[in-house]
């Protein structure tokens, strides 16, 4: 093992003299980013005690595995914490949907983007002039993702990503990513009421990646006071892997 | 009405700021004294007075040529320094500026903001006075000592003491106030308008109600410009896009400092583009909400640049801005924290929409929530 970090460090010291002390930092030695709490069991596993500001988090999963039901209860969420939430919506994004969760839809904005090009563009300029809450609800052009990671970064702006598969470009961009996997279906008295999830934690880069946990996510049936809008998602099982002190280096 | 008077040097002597703590006599040759630094004062040098004559009381004084412009400028970068502190500024060559704090919130605050903006424009400690009005307040601020405040509660008390040579008025009729007896603003105070207008005219009128403390005057307020432009030209013809992007973001940033010294905001911005063969190509467009940082303006001239397609090498860039706002909104950003972020969300918004088209852009609000065609829940 001592002689593995060895290694490790000689390589890291390498790649510091060809390309620069700025070129590979130690995940621990990077500035924490700042938590935003979302008051899910989400803030457990980014480590820091909520959504990371300024970076971009990702929600991904394949088929109905709740990361569009979690999505939307940190929007509703963030529009009773922020002057402006806005939804970056790729076609299929309704506000009804939103509604169960007792969202301030005064301060719900939602872009309405035909093409990917456009929601790059709006996503990036919102993100620089300093809009609270940006829930993007398709992929992105790659080129796009720079100015968003920037301008997100130089104002706070919590980013969150929703989508089936990231592609590398925005599973790059991404400084948290928690994969959703549906184990089984919830059933009270013969009705649907929601489901359990596994939820992962496939990237971190603002703490050391935590394992995964399992979480019981319920279908909203009905507009709610915000007080009980949180309860939608509930952590059924805690089961956090603690990995060691990050070795790893991000590049 | 509460006025602010802040005191400081005459405009004049404020451009030679080098000459400070020496005795500086502005004024032209068979004219009359236009400035005269205090260490002329015990001289007997007064403003107005010939300039031989000062010559004769005042032989070491460095004598300084007026500037008309120059002082004209520092008057305008004062009055813009100060504008954003006050909703009416006021500012006179004399060196004297005056602010309406009535109804300022944070009036404390906009006064210690006044000193050091004073200061750092003038390059001497402001003597500043509070009072009902503009009258007083300079009375008051010429009694207070330098960077201190002399607060009147009551002008009329304040004044009565005061001798009747501090009311605007020419020689000959202080002369005749003095034969009168009238020898202090409380004696002029006595006195009714029409009385000390029967002596003095018009002007005792008006000396009357000052000696009374009932301030005549009101304040010319200080308007921001409401043109500005920055250009740039090309020693080489351009065509590069990213080389037209970069100096694009640089007058941005120029333009957006001024905005931000003037407290204004951009309502209407104009591109022009001058190519080799002299002819031109333009854009302009006018915006709803006043751009004013250099993230606005560039977020905005940024994607026309992007998207132009020159026909030929640029020799010169322009970026005009022929509509200021008087910017009693950004007085107000200055003023509650957070607003700044607010706005400029909106008018990235409003840039997305005059791009993509209005309809990109949508705040849901409830209409027939329970309706089952989705198009109809909301507006």
């Amino acid at each position: 093992m001592q002689a593995q970090n060895l290694q490790l460090d000689g390589a890291i010291d390498a790649i510091r003299l060809r390309f620069g002390s700025h070129a590979l930092t130690r995940a621990a030695e990077l500035p924490p980013a700042q938590p935003w709490p979302s008051h899910t069991p989400i803030d457990a596993m980014t480590g820091i005690g909520g959504l990371p500001r300024g970076r971009l988090s990702l929600l991904t999963g394949s088929g109905t595995c709740g990361k569009l039901s979690l999505a939307l209860a940190l929007l509703a969420h963030a529009t009773h914490e922020f002057a402006h939430a806005t939804v970056i919506d790729g076609g299929g994004f309704d506000p009804w949907n939103l509604l169960p969760f007792s969202p301030e839809l005064s301060a719900l904005t939602v872009v309405r983007a035909p093409a990917p090009e456009i929601a790059g563009e709006a996503a990036a300029a919102l993100a620089r002039a300093g809009a609270g809450f940006i829930l993007l609800m398709s992929e992105l052009p790659e080129h796009w993702l720079g100015p968003l990671e920037s301008g997100a970064n130089r104002s706070g702006t919590v980013v969150v990503g929703v989508v089936d598969a990231p592609g590398r470009a925005l599973a790059h961009a991404s400084s948290f990513s928690l994969a959703l996997s549906r184990t089984e279906w919830v059933w009270e008295r013969g009705q649907l009421i929601g489901i359990r999830v596994m939820a992962r934690c496939l990237k971190n880069r603002v703490a050391p990646p935590l394992g995964e946990t399992a979480l019981e996510i319920r279908y909203p049936l009905g507009a709610r006071p915000l007080s009980d809008h949180l309860v939608h998602v509930i952590e059924a099982r805690v089961d956090v892997q603690e990995v060691a002190p990050c070795a790893s280096a991000v590049v | 009405m509460r006025v602010c008077c802040g005191l400081t040097r005459h405009l004049e002597l404020a451009r030679r700021p080098d000459l400070y703590g020496t005795p500086v006599i502005v004024g032209r040759w068979d004219e009359h004294v236009v400035a005269a630094s205090e260490e002329t004062l015990r001289f007997g040098v007064e403003t107005g007075m010939a300039l031989r004559q000062a010559e004769h009381l005042c032989p070491q004084a460095t004598f300084v040529l007026p500037d008309e412009e120059a002082t004209a400028r520092i008057r305008e970068l004062v009055s813009a320094a100060l504008y954003d502190l006050a909703p009416t500024v006021e500012v006179r060559d004399e060196g004297i500026a005056w602010l309406d704090i009535s109804g300022v919130a944070t009036a404390g605050q906009s006064i210690r903001a006044a000193r050091h903006r004073l200061l750092k424009a003038i390059g001497r400690e402001p003597r500043l006075g509070l009072a009902p009005g503009p009258f007083s307040a300079r009375l008051a601020a010429a009694r207070a000592r330098p960077g201190r405040l002399m607060r009147v509660a009551d002008a009329r008390e304040f004044l009565a003491p005061l001798p009747s040579r501090e009311l605007p008025l020419d020689a000959e009729q202080l002369e005749r106030l003095d034969l009168l007896g009238l020898r202090t603003l409380g004696a002029v105070a006595t006195i009714g308008p029409r009385e000390l207008e029967s002596q003095l005219g018009r002007d005792g009128r008006h000396a009357a109600l000052l000696a009374r403390g009932l301030e005549p005057d009101q304040l010319v307020p200080w308007q921001p410009p409401l043109f500005t432009c920055a250009h740039r030209q090309f020693a080489d013809p351009v065509e590069d896009r990213e080389a037209l992007l970069f100096v694009a973001r640089a007058l941005c940033g120029d333009l957006a400092e001024e905005l931000g010294l003037r407290g204004a905001g951009a309502k209407h911005v104009r591109v022009r583009l001058l190519f080799e063969s002299s002819d031109e190509e333009a854009r302009e467009s006018v915006v709803r909400h006043a751009l004013s940082s250099t993230a606005e303006l560039f977020g905005l001239i940024g994607s026309w640049i992007k998207e132009w397609q020159p026909h030929a090498p640029i020799t010169e860039l322009w970026i005009e801005l022929p509509v200021l706002e008087a910017a009693g909104r950004r007085q107000l950003r200055l003023w509650a924290g957070g607003d700044g972020t607010s706005e400029e969300v909106i008018a990235a918004m409003e840039r997305i929409q005059e791009r993509f088209g209005d309809a990109v852009v949508h705040k849901p609000k409830p209409a027939f929530v329970s309706s089952p065609i989705p198009s109809e829940r909301f507006a």
